[in-house]
């Protein structure tokens, strides 16, 4: 199974989430995660979808019936190598009265994670990275304190390319992946 | 600038207000400023308020009451099938939505252009399960090109010319458009003005094909030794089927059509070698298996096409002539892929290509033709023992209507049999369900393509299963005084899955005998002339008064019970395992 990324930059309107995910689930193909967000591009969305493939056709034909939604101004599928990535994550870490102080050195010098919120008896850590980054850190934090809540984002991405790629979009002379 | 507007209050006159419209009557003037001429529709709660604004606009847009909502999107098909325009269907919220939902699916797939305008309940009610409220656009989302819910009276201009945009370009399809009854009922709130829609940002369908491409199909067509084109319905929708022509006339390839592509070149044409498919003629489905190099044109490579597509055309050389770019590749790998509309890029092609004799290779096709001849056909109309026989039906209509008929089939033997022997002589002649093969379509859809194209005899062949499904539709005809002529092939079965119980299934023939009422008894108390014919020498003369009728007329024809339709390619297997018997 390989990793792709399918970026797809679509007008800002209802129903659009529905009808783009209706291509993977008649495909059977499942959603690992996704994000959206408007771009700086007003009115320009634009999603950020992780699947697992063992066909880099299929993917290709999906990435073509995407491109085919009326709303949709254009479609990238990406392998990891062909772009930079993240995920964002935040731990809530119990620290109970008298319980184990927290090593913020470590947490910010090996991990690279940050502190964002002090509560009462807990605090919200910060870790944006790639999953494994990200379940790295897990594992560590899991040995020293308990987590009462854990949440991943969806991927981000942008492509190895120069420019932004939503830069080119009002010229809309988009090639037809042939 | 101060002294100006000082003065402005006594220079001007009494303000005029603007007259505003509401939402219903915007819909109205959408239509005509469409040039929408007929709609087919069934009213209701949610769509009231449009209805009451038709009441204004009946001497604009004709409007015609079906008597479900399906027999409407079965009408908009086969008038958009004629007509190249789109039909549209106007229907209430709920049911009436959920009831076009076959025929929104059937012309999706058919690639047919339709434009749904459906009630929904007031934009306070949405999500609260109100009364006759669906979640049509959930619901249509997977079947339609597009779909969209107006929820303000403003909004309607831009989206009706949006939805026809969409409907008609590129590869046609149907759109469906939610509108509340708010928006319906809401004034605007500026004068009403319509543009139509030439371009969208995010939808650009390419028509005119990049040169490369087109000159390399031009280089595999001039090498080749043994080429063959499949053309499928994209030709007739581009309106390509000259270019067609004048292409395969110069380089003499032979030319085989899909279903959906019959009557693009008249059958009777010395490079047409019939059609392709399941029950598709012998050699132009073996013969695929030989090509060189094949040109497949506005076709999609349905499986119905393929057979199992693992062993279809390896070894040919694959050019694909395609406006939706998502289909190259899809089935099929193409070699040389020209993404464009037919008719440009045949123009485009046709400067490139030589002239070319393939005498040999095409008489390899009249090869099969006689086997099949011989085995098939002659002893289909030439039988005088047992009932009459489908094929002797359509073969006595094709030669009475000169073949100049529109031929509306329904889905089963007959749908097969219509298209083996009726003989096409004018583009756009077949309307059938292809690609969904919806049971209940052709007498609708003979309604439709009657009222799209009223110069032409229509004559609709359909299932004694069929017609049970939409029947209610005589109605709508006799009311419209439409003269459409339906023929019933009644074998008292469900004659095509009964073929299939009897060659896969030993014969095991699980619920498909019908208990048929009397037909021509029903259509005479909706108000129809019509006969039934039992005897082969009578066929004649009953097709004969038929035809002559002035008027609809419906002829049941009590066909032999247990028929088959051969040639067969069975299921999954590849076309060359076609068989005859
Ligand atoms: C709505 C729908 N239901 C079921 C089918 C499956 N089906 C295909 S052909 C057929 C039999 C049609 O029978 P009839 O109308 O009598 O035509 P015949 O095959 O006998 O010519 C059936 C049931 C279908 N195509 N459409």
């Amino acid at each position: 199974m390989t990793t792709y990324t399918i970026c797809i930059f679509t007008e800002n309107t209802i129903g659009l989430l529905n009808r783009i995910t209706i291509i993977f689930t008649r495909r059977r193909i499942n959603i690992e995660s996704l994000t959206v967000s408007e771009t700086e591009r007003k009115g320009v969305s634009r999603f950020t979808i992780v699947i697992k493939h063992d066909s880099r056709e299929a993917v290709e034909k999906l990435v073509r019936q995407i491109r085919k939604i009326v709303e949709v101004m254009a479609v990238f599928g990406y392998l990891n190598d062909e772009i930079v990535f993240n995920e964002i994550a935040l731990f809530k870490v119990s620290t109970p009265l008298g319980g184990k102080a927290l090593d913020v050195e470590t947490i910010n010098t090996r991990y690279k994670a940050w502190v964002v919120y002090w509560g009462l008896d807990y605090v919200v850590i910060e870790k944006t990275g790639a999953e494994t980054e990200i379940f790295d850190f897990f594992s560590y934090l899991r040995q020293q304190h308990e987590i009462l809540e854990f949440v991943r984002s969806g991927r981000v991405a942008v492509g190895k390319t120069e420019k932004g790629l939503v830069e080119y979009l009002p010229e809309a002379e988009w090639a037809y992946y042939l | 600038m101060e002294a100006i507007t000082s003065v402005m209050p006594e220079i001007q006159e009494e303000p005029q207000a603007p007259t505003l419209i509401n939402g219903s009557q915007a819909l109205m003037r959408a239509l005509v400023a469409e040039g929408v001429e007929t709609i087919f529709g069934y009213p209701g709660g949610a769509i009231m308020p449009v209805y009451d604004a038709l009441y204004d606009f009946q001497d604009q847009i004709n409007h015609i009451l079906v008597r479900h909502e399906q027999g409407a999107a079965h009408a908009a098909e086969g008038y958009a099938r004629v007509t190249g325009r789109a039909g549209v269907c106007l229907v209430t919220s709920g049911p009436g939505a959920t009831n076009l939902v076959t025929g929104i699916a059937d012309a999706l797939i058919d690639s047919t252009p339709m434009v749904c305008i459906v009630g929904q309940v007031g934009k306070k009610l949405l999500g609260t399960d109100a009364f006759q409220e669906a979640d049509v656009m959930g619901v249509t989302m997977p079947i339609t090109k597009w779909n969209y819910q107006i929820t303000s009276a403003d909004e309607v201009p831009d989206v009706l010319a949006k939805a026809f945009y969409i409907a008609q370009s590129g590869r046609p399809g149907p759109v469906l458009i939610d509108i509340t009854k708010s928006a319906q009922l809401e004034l605007m709130t500026r004068p009403f003005a319509y543009e139509r829609c030439q371009n969208i940002i995010s939808y650009r369908p390419r028509l005119v094909p990049k040169r490369d491409q087109v000159e390399a199909a031009a280089r595999l067509i001039n090498e080749a030794k043994r080429p063959y084109a499949l053309v499928g319905h994209g030709v007739q929708i581009a309106k390509a089927e000259d270019e067609l022509r004048l292409f395969v006339e110069k380089t003499g390839i032979p030319v085989a059509t899909t279903l959906l592509g019959q009557s693009t070149i008249p059958t009777n044409h010395p490079l047409y070698v019939g059609w392709l498919g399941m029950h598709g003629n012998y050699g132009p489905n073996v013969l695929t298996d030989e090509a060189d190099v094949i040109i497949a044109i506005g076709m999609r490579f349905d499986d119905r096409v393929t057979g199992d597509a693992s062993k279809y055309i390896r070894q040919a050389k694959v050019i694909h002539i395609e406006i939706d770019p998502s289909e190259i590749d899809k089935i099929i790998r193409a070699d040389a892929p020209v993404v464009g509309d037919a008719k440009e890029v045949l123009k485009a092609l046709l400067p490139l290509v030589h002239p070319n004799d393939h005498t040999v290779w095409r008489n390899e096709f009249r090869k099969y033709d006689a086997i099949e001849h011989e085995s098939i056909t002659v002893p289909e109309l030439t039988s005088t023992e047992g009932k009459i026989r489908m094929a002797e039906v359509i073969d006595l209509v094709s030669k009475k209507t000169k073949g100049e008929a529109i031929l509306v089939t329904d889905v089963g033997q007959h749908q097969m049999m219509a298209s083996r022997y009726y003989q096409f002589r004018r583009p756009n002649s077949l309307v059938t369900s292809g690609g969904m093969g919806t049971m209940g379509f052709a007498l609708p859809a003979a309604f439709g393509a009657k009222v799209g194209a009223p110069d032409r005899e229509v004559v609709a062949i359909i299932g004694d299963g069929c017609f049970q499904m939409t029947l209610q539709e005589l109605g709508t005809i006799v009311q419209n005084k439409q003269p459409v002529k339906a023929i019933i092939l009644n074998n008292n079965f469900l004659g095509m899955v009964r073929q299939w119980q009897q060659l896969f299934h030993e014969r095991r023939y699980s619920f498909v005998e019908l208990q048929n009422p009397d037909f021509i008894t029903i259509a005479k108390g909706f108000g129809m002339a019509g006969h039934t014919c039992d005897q082969r020498d009578n066929l004649s003369a009953s097709l004969d008064q038929m035809l002559a009728h002035d008027g609809p007329y419906l002829l049941e024809v009590i066909v032999e019970k247990e028929e088959n339709v051969f040639p067969m390619v069975p299921a999954g297997a590849s076309v060359s395992q076609i068989r005859l018997k």
